[in-house]
């Protein structure tokens, strides 16, 4: 009892500033909510309130329409699906064969992986940005997909690998004794095995390809294809910004990757941890 | 190799080819297997013609002269390059203020992030919110982060300078101010990944076996010494490996900078990964981005072998003790 008492403050202190963090991690997502409802006139003259105008709500089909938010997201979207799509195909077999085999090279090929998480996107821009000129990519959503994977397809490695890793090996011995070939083990036994996994590689690398902002910005330049990333970045330090519709428009691009986030959190936190620690 | 036959078990040792036996016992299976390879083969030509391609070509473009104008051009200079940026004040101030980019985020993040993990490690009613809340800001769109920060940074009408108002403070040009602009862009960015280094390390902490936390209890210990004792050292590997990933990540992070200061106020925010940027696209010399890009390659690689030596050293040392 008197322990509990001593130790009382000690408490309060750290409940306090896990508040103060709380609040620090939520207010600019609520500022962005409340500029999406406030009106230009609020924010640049007469001063934007602190408690949200819900009422407001209504006026939001009308400011998503003063900004081409849809084609933008239709654009992410595409990019984001064919980067998961052609990331995991690559990813799955290449875990696969990592996790399932000894063979030479094999070191060789992991630290490959790794040093991908170095390379710095600016460097390999500029020699893309050659190699998409010459073979007619640029301006083209799935020159943007091709660059992605890239950079996704290790971290789906990663995930995946330790997910095969964790599957006992004689669950596909009896079908190898069968006769059954490697890739019918892959995709009838391994692969429903990892579905967990394999949908956080998905989320992850779906929301790179959602988030990425780098080669669109450079590879792009024709406004009708460029990904909601470009397009809301068009807006960063413009003068005489519609600046709520804009926030409008960044909030609906945000939903999705909120949602999906926290829809499969725990298998993203297992599958970074998979990535990042023991990877 | 030729010989192998797809009968199924493993063949009689007298018709397994004789010189070959060592590499032998280093496979798993008795025979050769091409299978691995098969596998593994489209995900290194893709990364192969992607990363290692345009890297090999990175590299030989930081021996040229090429412009954005003519790619294909540009002549060989040796390393003029090389001697032009190593000389340069402006190549130095980069290199600061990605050492200072990098430090600031790194610390900042790890101590936060760990320090928050360790609070909602500890069962409390509304946990699941507090860390639903804590977790956003890592799964918001980069340029989204950028557009509500960049308004809250905003000078006159920003929420941050409003906020300091009602503390007496004066304005700040928090993204225009030389003193103020590395500031700025460290917050907003720790803001963006310390959940990282929290989920991260909250998952170590739930591998801390319960039984050591009630051997403490019962020896009377209080909180912050089963913190040092117990916790800290189960969660220090998985720190030093986050703060690793962190630094690298950070030394080559491009968007967030690039959309809040894109590299001002005066350079203050210039790092190599931006500079490299804009010597490509507002300078249009290929040349020259290509080398910063190189050094900063090598900034990265420099790191990554510190992080693997202090790694050994501590994992040598916990062998002993």
């Amino acid at each position: 009892m008197i322990r509990k008492i001593r130790k009382l403050p000690g408490r309060v202190a750290l409940f306090l500033g896990l508040g103060l963090f709380t609040v620090f991690a939520a207010f600019p997502v609520y500022w962005m909510i409340n500029t999406a409802l406030s009106t230009d006139t609020e924010l640049y003259k007469t001063g934007q309130g602190f408690w949200l105008k819900l009422s407001r709500l209504g006026d939001i089909p009308a400011k998503l329409a003063e900004v081409p938010i849809f084609s933008w997201i239709a654009n992410s979207g595409i990019v984001a699906f064919g980067t998961t799509f052609l990331s995991l195909v690559l990813a799955v077999m290449a875990a696969y064969a990592l996790s399932r085999f000894k063979f030479h090279g094999k070191g060789l090929a992991a630290f490959v992986l790794f040093a991908t998480q170095m390379l710095p996107e600016a460097l390999l821009v500029v020699p893309l940005f050659a190699l998409f000129a010459s073979f007619g990519l640029l301006n083209e959503l799935h020159g943007l997909v091709l660059a992605n994977t890239a950079f996704t397809m290790p971290v789906a490695i990663f995930i995946l690998k330790s997910a095969i890793d964790k599957i006992p090996y004689e669950i596909e011995e009896s079908a190898r004794i069968d006769g059954c070939p490697r890739s019918g083990q892959l995709t009838m036994i391994i692969l429903p095995l990892i579905v967990p996994s394999v949908a956080a590689a998905a989320v992850i690398n779906f929301f790179d390809g959602w988030n990425e902002f780098l080669f669109a910005n450079t590879f792009i330049s024709d406004a009708a294809k460029w990904p909601a990333s470009v397009g809301l970045a068009s807006f960063v330090g413009q003068y005489a910004t519609p600046l709520s519709s804009v926030m409008t428009a960044a909030f609906l691009f945000t939903i999705p990757a909120i949602v999906f986030f926290l829809i499969v959190q725990r298998q993203i936190v297992s599958g970074l941890t998979a990535g990042a620690v023991k990877g | 190799m030729a010989t192998r036959s797809s009968t199924q078990g493993s063949p009689p040792p007298a018709v397994r080819p004789g010189p070959s036996s060592v590499s032998e016992r280093t496979l798993a299976k008795p025979r050769r297997n091409w299978t691995p390879y098969l596998f593994i083969a489209p995900a290194l030509i893709y990364l192969a013609i992607f990363l290692l391609v345009p890297l090999a070509r990175g590299i030989q473009l930081s021996f040229t002269d090429t412009k954005l104008v003519n790619p294909g051009g540009g002549s060989f200079v040796g390393v003029d390059n090389y001697t032009q940026m190593l000389t340069s004040e402006q190549f130095w101030n980069s290199f600061l203020a990605t050492v200072l980019y990098t430090v600031g985020t790194v610390v900042f993040a790890v101590l936060i992030g760990t320090a928050l993990a360790v609070l909602i490690n500890r069962p409390f009613r509304g946990r699941t919110v507090v860390r639903a809340i804590l977790t956003f800001p890592y799964a918001m769109p980069t340029v989204a982060v950028a557009l509500i920060f960049v308004w809250i940074y905003n000078q006159s009408s920003g929420a941050l300078n409003r906020g300091i108002g009602v503390l007496g403070l004066g304005e700040v040009g928090w993204l225009t101010d030389p003193a103020y602009g590395m500031f700025s862009v460290v917050l907003a960015t720790v803001w963006k990944v310390f959940p990282f280094v929290m989920l991260v390390v909250l998952a170590s902490l739930q591998s801390v076996p319960e039984e050591l936390f009630e051997a403490t209890r019962i020896d009377g210990a209080d909180g912050l010494s089963t913190f040092r004792a117990i916790v800290l050292p189960h969660i220090m590997p998985t720190v030093r490996i986050v703060a690793l990933l962190m630094t690298i990540w950070s030394i080559r992070r491009f968007e967030i900078i690039y959309l809040l200061t894109g590299g001002g106020p005066v350079e203050s925010t210039n790092t190599l990964v931006i500079n490299i940027y804009r010597q490509a696209f507002s300078s249009q010399n290929l040349g020259l981005a290509a080398t910063i890009g190189v050094l900063g390659l090598i900034l990265s690689l420099s790191v990554t072998v510190f992080f693997l030596l202090v790694e050994r050293r501590e994992n040598k040392r916990e062998a002993s003790a």
